[in-house]
């Protein structure tokens, strides 16, 4: 009896140590390996380094082991980019641009699958519906139903959720309202002051009339076929006009282009204005505009091939008409081409290019003495490293109110926010500091007035679906209700930001679809998601993948 | 004299070996380095086309060793191609900047052994006396002070609060030169030179100063200063005749090696008050993989401290008979 009762004791001691055994092993198996969470360095953008700070930690109480990994934005890019298949999760922007006021380029290229491989889509995000969607509403011309469409996209992506959306920050940028009057100063949807509209439009109030902004960047180049530094921009859109801009209501209006009309789904007939003349006092002709838009067809003007690409033709109709017609339907034709393409005086061009044609170099490498464009404002001057100087066009329709355009390059921003506050600059265009600062001078000194507008860019987290775990839904929406965005918003941007759940901007407002499925932190219901998708956790409370699935990677 | 001769010579040959070793160097370190100049441009609108263009107009598409060949045959004729990032000549880019630093340093340097050898020969003069007690830690202090906080201070007193001085730039907004000369003779240029250039000296000051002192109290001991005194010669005679031009010599070596060093540029005291310099392109170039400026800027830096060395070297042997380059 006693002998019989021993050996069940040691059957059952052995097999209880075997099976321990055996579960430990498989738990080892099924731990969810370490993560790691990529950011740029504390010094160079110290909202996301602390926003990875904060996610870690919360990512952690789901039971796994996160690690945030900081690399220059060079390597991180380098990585995230061309080795689609090594990283984990990473913290990306998009900054805010006039262009982006059509939510085009983030529902196609953030998300469609062709540019899943070597475009911007680096997070692997495929699904056939989705980009049955970001097809159609390119090629919907009316206005309503491109709208459900892109609707419907926000939807899509708020469901499948690539990306953790954190915040769309807040822009301030500040002026000298005794200089310029604040009446003219104008307000660009999701861009803020700082804009075309504010540059052309500021009214002088007293004897100052210069317009003097900074920048913390050098200025890359001058030159109309060339996209460079974000800087580079503000000057080329004013030095040279465009068939449309984007106003302020972020829509595209006619500007060099009297009149635009679709005559059908692929034909646009563009008027142009009479009457323009470049700086050098060629007028600006029908020949001008189609050469702007044939130049970049061919090799030497690679950076703006993307935004012609999708024309088949273009026609002179009259001395004024213009005739594009696409290879297919293209709804944000309008701003993605004809609002973004500089129209660039064919006389001094066209030689240049037949020269480049011959050389190694394209026509980025090419630097007008004296740019010459049609627009408000012509160049006088550039000491490289310290200032742009801009005169005004008088003879332009839209000619500016104030005498010079003076972008002094400052690379401390202390620097920039004295020197607005004794009189050397009397408009802050960048101002990479705390925005509390910049309220707490505007109630000081009642000279400057400061305005802060919600951006079209947003900050957000990008998971690589390509890679388990993340390759789950449960998975990405237990890490999306375990990210605080309200702590984000009050504790990095000190709420000078908007909590986001969507690609578009609430400052969008015809597009940005208030309605997409929200995910709220909480992690009792983050670890719910997780248990019922099969998830389990071990001894020591790391999470463990569902009985059956193996962690396989790619890139190792 | 042709021990003379073949010290040149074999000096020369030196110095060529060094500079090769320093173009490997630059042109390995740079394309070592994790990252990839093609990520400045990462937007949703760059294509694998745009990308081919890129790599091909930065000659990147080619194998390393091609590469290599480019860079050093380049190196040899003197050029060193063009910037990826702004696509200039680089040379154009390095000459746009490069007076501006130089100007700024070398005001600063003057200054600054100017300063430190007079402060530096009375203070040795003065030993033991309260001029020492209160003089050395008052040179240690400023040249230990961080510079973009002294920088920031004088900004905050001189030029937001009394507003003697412009804050930013080399010269004031819009305003135009018809030469650079013109711009450098300028009192508007001067105005914006002082605060930059006065910040670098007191940074500068330090080590003339403190050389100056100890070579001249080593001077002071030496058997011909007591043969002078034994003269009855005046102590001030003695002591600007005799001793300071001999405490002189590690001090102009220093100098030659200062002007080395700040053909690099500052680039803290450039940052600090927007100075269109050398120091500030550098940085960027290394930051945005700009390999041609880069490569350019650092070879131009080794090129200056290894002639500065060896200007150093010969002055030593003309300023003091007792050096001597021939071999014993």
């Amino acid at each position: 009896m006693i002998r019989i009762l021993v050996r069940i004791a040691v059957a059952v001691v052995v097999l209880t140590l075997t099976a321990g055994a055996v579960a430990v092993g498989q738990t080892q198996d099924r731990r969810v390996r370490e993560l790691i969470l990529l950011t740029r360095p504390q010094a160079v953008d110290p909202q996301e380094f602390e926003m990875a700070r904060l996610l870690a930690p919360e990512f952690e109480k789901l039971g796994l082991k996160v690690t945030v990994r900081v690399m220059p934005w060079e390597q991180l890019a380098d990585y995230v980019w061309y080795s689609r298949d090594k990283w984990d999760m990473t913290m990306w922007q998009m900054v805010g641009r006039a262009e982006r006021s059509d939510p085009d380029e983030f529902t196609f290229n953030l998300f469609h699958a062709s540019t899943a491989e070597k475009g911007y889509n680096f997070v692997g995000y495929v699904n056939s519906t989705y980009n049955g969607i970001a097809e159609a509403q390119r090629i919907k011309t009316d206005l309503k139903v491109r709208r459900q469409l892109i609707f419907e996209a926000q939807k899509i992506i708020a469901r499948d959720v690539p990306y953790v959306f954190l915040v769309f920050p807040q822009s301030s940028y500040a002026y000298n309202n005794t200089v310029w009057d604040p009446k003219s100063v104008v307000e660009q949807k999701g861009i803020g002051l700082k804009n075309f509209w504010t540059f052309d439009a500021a009214t002088p109030r007293g004897t100052q009339k210069d317009f003097v902004l900074n920048t913390a960047d050098p200025v890359q180049a001058i030159n109309p076929l060339f996209i460079s530094g974000s800087t580079d921009s503000w000057i080329t859109e004013l030095i040279w006009d465009r068939l449309l801009r984007v106003g302020p209501d972020g829509l595209p209006r006619p500007w060099a282009a009297e009149k635009v009309e679709w005559v059908d789904s692929v034909t646009l007939d563009v008027t142009l204005r009479r009457g323009m003349k470049f700086h050098d006092g060629h007028p600006v002709t029908a020949d001008d505009v189609i050469f702007s838009f044939t130049a970049p067809m061919g090799d030497e003007v690679p950076m703006y091939k993307p935004f012609v690409r999708v024309i088949d033709k273009i026609e002179k109709r009259s001395d004024t008409v213009i005739r594009f017609t696409l290879k297919d339907p293209y709804a944000p034709f309008l701003t993605s081409s004809l609002a973004k393409v500089n129209i660039i005086p064919k006389h001094i061009w066209e030689p240049v290019l037949a020269d480049l044609a011959k050389k190694p170099e394209n026509a980025e490498s090419y630097q007008e003495q004296v740019p010459v464009g049609s627009g408000p404002y012509k160049f006088v001057q550039w000491k490289k490293a310290e200032e742009v100087v801009l005169e005004a066009n008088p003879d332009h329709f839209a000619a500016p109110k104030a005498r010079r355009w003076v972008l002094r390059i400052i690379p401390n921003v202390e620097a920039a926010l004295g020197g607005l506050r004794n009189g050397e600059l009397n408009f802050l265009s960048v101002y990479g500091g705390d925005p509390q600062i910049l309220d707490q001078l505007a109630k000081q000194t009642p000279s400057i007035t400061v305005v802060s507008t919600m951006d079209i860019g947003m900050r957000f987290l990008a998971f690589n679906l390509r890679r388990p775990p993340y390759d789950d839904l449960a998975v990405r929406q237990a890490l999306n209700m375990a990210a605080n965005k309200k702590a984000i918003r009050s504790v990095v941007f000190k709420g000078y930001a908007t909590v986001a759940d969507s690609f578009v901007s609430p400052a969008l407002e015809y597009w940005h679809n208030a309605e997409v499925p929200k995910l709220n932190y909480n992690i009792k219901a983050a670890r719910d998601v997780l248990a019922k998708a099969g998830y389990e956790w071990d001894a020591d409370g790391r999470l463990l993948y569902p009985k059956g699935k193996v962690e396989t990677l790619v890139g190792k | 004299m042709p021990t003379r001769f073949s010290f040149l010579a074999s000096r020369l040959s030196q110095t060529v070996l060094v500079l090769w070793v320093v173009a490997t160097l630059l042109f390995l370190i740079f394309r070592l380095m994790p990252g990839n100049p093609l990520v400045a441009y990462i937007d949703p609108n760059f294509t694998a086309e745009v990308q081919q263009a890129l790599l091909r107009q930065f000659g990147l598409d080619q194998p390393l060793h091609v590469q290599y060949a480019v860079f050093l045959s380049n190196l040899v004729r003197g050029e060193f191609g063009r910037s990826f990032f702004s696509r200039e000549p680089v040379s154009q880019v390095m000459w746009q900047v490069l007076p501006n630093t130089l100007v700024l340093t070398l005001s600063a340097l003057l200054l600054a052994y100017a300063v430190g050898v007079v402060g530096g020969a009375l203070l040795a003069a003065r030993r033991g006396t309260w001029a020492e007690a209160w003089g050395i830690p008052a040179v240690l202090a400023t040249r230990a002070a961080p510079e973009f906080w002294v920088g920031m201070l004088a900004l905050a007193v001189f030029s937001f609060t009394l507003n003697w001085f412009p804050s930013s730039g080399a010269t004031s907004p819009g305003s135009a030169y018809s030469t650079w000369w013109a711009q450098v003779a300028s009192w508007d240029f001067l105005r914006h030179l002082t605060l930059p250039a006065l910040t670098l000296a007191l940074y500068l000051q330090g080590l003339p100063t403190l050389l100056m002192r100890s070579t001249m109290l080593e001077v002071m001991d030496e058997d011909f200063i007591t043969f002078c005194r034994m003269r009855g010669l005046p102590e001030r005679t003695i002591l600007l005749r005799h001793a300071a031009r001999n405490a002189l010599l590690p001090v102009v070596t220093a100098f030659a090696l200062g002007i080395g060093y700040s053909i690099g540029g500052n680039v803290i005291i450039e940052t600090v008050f927007s100075w269109p310099g050398l120091g500030r392109t550098l940085v960027r170039a290394v930051a945005a993989k700009d390999y041609p400026v880069a490569q350019a800027a650092f070879f131009l830096i080794a090129v200056v401290m290894i002639v500065m060395n060896f200007v150093a070297d010969l002055l030593y042997s003309l300023l003091d008979p007792r050096v001597s380059h021939e071999r014993q």
